[in-house]
């Protein structure tokens, strides 16, 4: 279960992770133009705690846009995203914390195994010491990897990227989670074990946005499903 | 290579080329005519001014007894050394992707398909040899180091080395194999069968590298040949990475990947030891040659630059998902944690040794920290200098433009360094001198900043 803790208390230890938060994260009216290339039509999308929302669309239709948006690593050119009420914007600490997203790749050292990413991402998030160690083992046993640990990212078949990159998501604290196809690569039984981490940080409190192709996974956690139009 | 191979190679050739006329022949001889033109016109006469300049009667009267011998075979064997390590990134036989997709993957004996680019790069090898032993033997006679017969000498020893750096060029291809070189009964003996034993997937890789690289330097971009040619890390995995404090971590990071890059730590360490001892020992007397000082510096560069391999994959990560709880410019300071510490133990060390042996005062190892500093700024502005502007590749500029715009960084080490320290080592007070260290180095360091917060904006 991802909410186990180490024994012990995480104000002495380093911060709790996710869920009591109850951040709203909201795109009104939210669209993407560059110059006359049309990437996003105005879309609105809520997402409260406890609550998924999944978009849904053909290929090119900006789903991955607007998670951008959501994730404040691309402005709007219409409409207006927010978190809290505030403007969007991954360098903001409060959005950082707050949100935790896969869009693409995320960068990986390659001096640095699995496990060492895990500890590097949890201690520069504030968890120290044997408890972070015991998180990246528990993280990686979650996502059933916990046999690659010591293999060095070059040395992962592209599912096994997948899972840990998601990995690389997962353990560090956040209260939303914004993953782009996280499905994608992975076999019919990890995609089911991905479903219930998911469903288990959701009943935890984490509000999930996500753009999915996987009609099962869709079905077992969106709350709301939003169709993109193609531009 | 039977006869029916030969045809078979020559109808694939005339089916790549289609209706264009075969200039390949042209092709290879430019570069030869190039290269003969250059070593005559340019080589020879620096080459002769090279070895004036480097004191014509010592080299003389050292260059031809036992010592000289032991020294130019031992400098020979250890590039010859070096050349299997550039053979595993890129061999001599690279041909291009579609040619190694519809021709060396075929039927055909790889040593029919390949043997024209072995050729080439033999070929290229020997005559490259034959220039540089030419060169080195006209320099030496019209120096008048060496007699006039010395020439010949020199150009077959430079072609026997053209041979042997060509041989061991390939053994570094083969060697490189994924499959590994055990032997196979159904592949042919011999020597020149040394092709046969290239396989696909390893030619096919080195191709791919090959164009990226090669697309990479085109585009300026050193960063992209960088990561193409770092050899992936495999030592010490079962090693863990600590956990500890947000700003810890990260020096913890760089000590573990240095534990798993041996060589580059210990490339690092002994460049920095050397060049923070050169630039303590230029500090003691005003006779000491400017060039001292500079030499110094671009040791210390290089050798702070190894040590710095998380700065840089720090700046290579940008634009990519941020996972890390730091901030962007207080990631970059962490990264410069370990080698600032090494440079100051190496210098500490060297420092000590030196002030035992009576040759520096114990004082010079604040001026190896205070050009610590300038190398730490210098490598935060190389890491995030990101792409060279669109200006550097237009046509008023050129190289000269793009050489000038990588090397800023270490021009300003350079001329920071290079003038404190000559300067320090002629006046009666040397700390005005640092104090003028500090205060170009604050501004290095703004400099290297700067970058960072611009790399954080766009990223």
């Amino acid at each position: 279960m991802l909410g186990r803790r180490g024994p012990a208390a995480p104000d002495v230890h380093g911060p709790d992770l996710r869920g009591s938060a109850g951040h709203v994260l909201r795109a009104a009216g939210v669209g993407k133009k560059i110059d006359e290339a049309v990437l996003l039509l105005p879309t609105d999308v809520e997402l409260a705690a406890t609550e998924c929302v999944v978009l849904r669309g053909p290929n090119g239709s900006g789903k991955t846009t607007l998670l951008r948006i959501l994730a404040g690593t691309l402005s709007p050119s219409e409409g207006e995203a927010t978190l809290d009420g505030s403007h969007v914007d991954e360098r903001h600490e409060s959005t950082r914390t707050a949100i935790a997203a896969l869009i693409g790749a995320p960068a990986t050292y390659r001096d640095l195994t699995l496990v060492d990413h895990l500890v590097l991402i949890d201690s520069t998030w504030g968890r120290v010491g044997q408890h972070a160690d015991d998180h990246a083992d528990e993280i990686l046993e979650l996502l059933e990897i916990d046999h690659l640990a010591e293999r060095f990212p070059h040395e992962l078949s592209s599912g096994q990227q997948q899972l840990f990159h998601l990995a690389m998501v997962l353990v560090r604290p956040s209260s939303i989670l914004v993953l782009d196809e996280p499905e994608q690569r992975l076999d019919p039984d990890k995609r089911d074990l991905l479903t219930r981490i998911l469903l288990d940080r959701k009943t935890d409190g984490s509000g999930l946005l996500i753009a999915c192709h996987d009609p099962a996974m869709t079905g077992a956690l969106a709350d709301t499903v939003v169709d993109i139009q193609s531009a | 290579m039977t006869g029916a191979d030969k045809q078979r190679l020559r109808q694939v050739r005339a089916a790549i080329l289609g209706d264009r006329p075969d200039t390949s022949r042209n092709d290879t001889l430019y570069p030869v005519y190039v290269a003969v033109i250059g070593a005559g016109a340019y080589g020879i006469p620096a080459a002769q001014q090279l070895f004036r300049s480097l004191d014509g009667k010592w080299l003389a009267a050292h260059a031809w007894t036992p010592v000289g011998a032991i020294v130019v075979v031992s400098v020979a064997a250890l590039l010859l050394a070096l050349v299997p390590m550039v053979g595993r990134v890129h061999g001599p036989v690279v041909p291009p992707l579609p040619y190694l997709e519809l021709v060396v993957a075929s039927p055909m004996p790889r040593k029919v398909t390949l043997a024209r680019n072995w050729r080439l790069s033999l070929g290229g090898s020997i005559i490259g040899g034959l220039l540089v032993g030419a060169v080195g033997g006209g320099g030496l006679a019209i120096a008048k180091v060496a007699p006039p017969v010395a020439l010949l000498p020199a150009t077959a020893a430079g072609g026997l080395f053209g041979v042997l750096v060509a041989e061991l060029w390939l053994q570094g291809q083969m060697h490189a194999s994924p499959l590994g070189l055990r032997p196979e009964s159904l592949l042919p003996r011999g020597r020149r069968n040394a092709l046969a034993l290239l396989d696909i997937t390893g030619l096919k890789r080195q191709a791919a590298s090959n164009a990226t690289i090669g697309g990479a330097v085109l585009a300026g971009d050193l960063r992209t040949v960088r990561l193409d040619a770092a050899r992936p890390a495999t030592h010490a995995r079962h090693v863990r990475l600590r956990a500890s404090g947000p700003l810890v971590v990260i020096a913890r990071r760089d000590l573990l990947g240095l534990r798993r890059a041996p060589w580059s730590a210990l490339y690092g360490l002994g460049f920095a030891a050397a060049g923070s001892a050169g630039l303590m020992l230029s500090l003691q007397s005003p006779r000491t040659p400017t060039v001292a000082p500079l030499v110094s510096l671009i040791v210390a560069y290089l050798g702070f630059g190894a040590l710095c391999e998380g700065l840089r994959l720090h700046a290579d990560n940008s634009g990519t998902s941020r996972l890390l709880g730091l901030a962007y410019r207080d990631t970059a300071l962490a990264h410069l944690v370990v080698p600032m510490s090494a440079w100051a133990l190496s210098a500490l060390i060297v420092n000590a040794g030196l002030s035992l042996a009576g040759l520096v005062r114990p004082a010079a190892f604040v001026w190896a920290l205070g050009a610590g500093a300038l190398l730490a700024g210098s490598h935060l502005m190389a890491s995030f200098r990101g792409l060279p502007p669109i200006g550097v590749f237009g046509p008023r500029a050129g190289v000269p433009a793009m050489v000038f715009w990588y090397a800023k960084p270490l021009l300003a080490t350079l001329v920071v360094g290079t003038a404190t320290t000559a300067w320090a080592a002629r006046i009666a007070a040397p700390w005005v001198a640092f104090s003028w260290l500090l205060v170009l180095t604050a501004g290095v360091v703004t400099w290297g900043l700067v970058l960072v917060d611009k790399r954080d904006r766009r990223s």
